[in-house]
């Protein structure tokens, strides 16, 4: 039941850009890169599919780089994962594969409700949610 | 975020040994027929919850697998978490592991309530309630 390396590294990534990124202001891979610890070619894999689907927008030249495709409010973790990761079920059988014994599998019925219950949660939280939760932190950690 | 083929076809065959509860010892090759599985493959994962005391077997002409406990004493997560090791969407720290401030608010925003809704769905099933969910006019079948 693993999140991939891509989906984390994309999370990583977005969160990092959703930081520090402001309307107009590009950042260079090297910049995030260096920033998240994922190599600038893992990134640049991982920007192909998330600027498909425009997560994510580029410009080319010296003050290019990356930001995000939308505001921040309008993205969420089920977006971004659905992007580098492809369909999120647990079992073929939910949403790709269709099977002749769907009706009566009592296991698809186990399979959807925890596909259900995840889906639900990461379609709820954007990445404005994640921003404030990180300003968040530094409080938290220094009242400790 | 995949359910393995081991986890899958785990639950089929407690489901199927339950169902098939009053017929005595069970062998894997109806089973794996009933199923539509591969028989040596079930056996491999027949080991696996044999091991676990799930289920035991009776050597034999009249032999094969039976379930260790009643069906409403068998937990859906903790035999997923037999089979699949565990249900976690990302690895948890290892002691000594640093994670930065990106992924400590990831893990905290996402994947800990993520898990944790994984876990509220199948610790809240047992193998009873999962075969009442699909036949509940066949309940009688599985008391021991």
């Amino acid at each position: 039941m693993k999140i991939s390396t891509r989906g984390r590294y994309s999370l990583e990534a977005l969160l990092y850009l959703a930081l520090h990124t402001t309307e107009g202001s590009y950042m260079s891979i090297r910049d995030i890169a260096e920033n998240t610890g994922v190599t600038e070619g893992y990134l640049e894999q991982l920007f192909i599919p998330l600027k498909k689907e425009s997560l994510i927008q580029s410009i080319r030249g010296a003050q290019g780089g990356y930001q995000l495709g939308k505001n921040s409010k309008q993205i969420f973790v089920g977006d971004i994962l659905r992007a580098v990761e492809g369909t999120l079920e647990p079992v073929a059988c939910i949403q790709t594969k269709k099977c002749p014994q769907e009706s009566t599998c009592i296991t698809r019925h186990l399979w959807g409700n925890i596909f259900s219950s995840m889906i639900e949660f990461i379609d709820s939280i954007s990445l404005q949610d994640l921003v404030i939760a990180f300003n968040n932190m530094d409080k938290e950690e220094y009242a400790l | 975020m995949k359910i393995s083929t081991r986890g899958r076809y785990g639950i089929r065959l407690l489901l199927d040994l339950a169902e098939h509860a009053t017929e005595g010892h069970i062998a894997l090759a109806h089973t794996a027929e009933r199923q539509k599985i591969s028989a040596r493959y079930l056996e491999q994962v027949a080991v696996i919850l044999r091991r676990a005391g799930y289920i035991h077997s009776v050597k034999g002409a009249s032999g094969g697998y039976l379930l260790s406990k009643a069906p409403s004493e068998i937990i859906i997560g903790d035999a997923l978490r037999v089979l699949e090791d565990d249900l976690l969407v990302v690895e948890p720290l290892k002691p000594g592991e640093k994670e930065n401030k990106l992924q400590r608010c990831l893990r905290n925003e996402i994947y800990n309530p993520l898990n944790e809704r994984i876990a509220q769905v199948v610790d809240g099933l047992t193998l009873e309630s999962l075969l009442c969910s699909q036949s509940p006019e066949k309940s009688y079948l599985y008391f021991i």
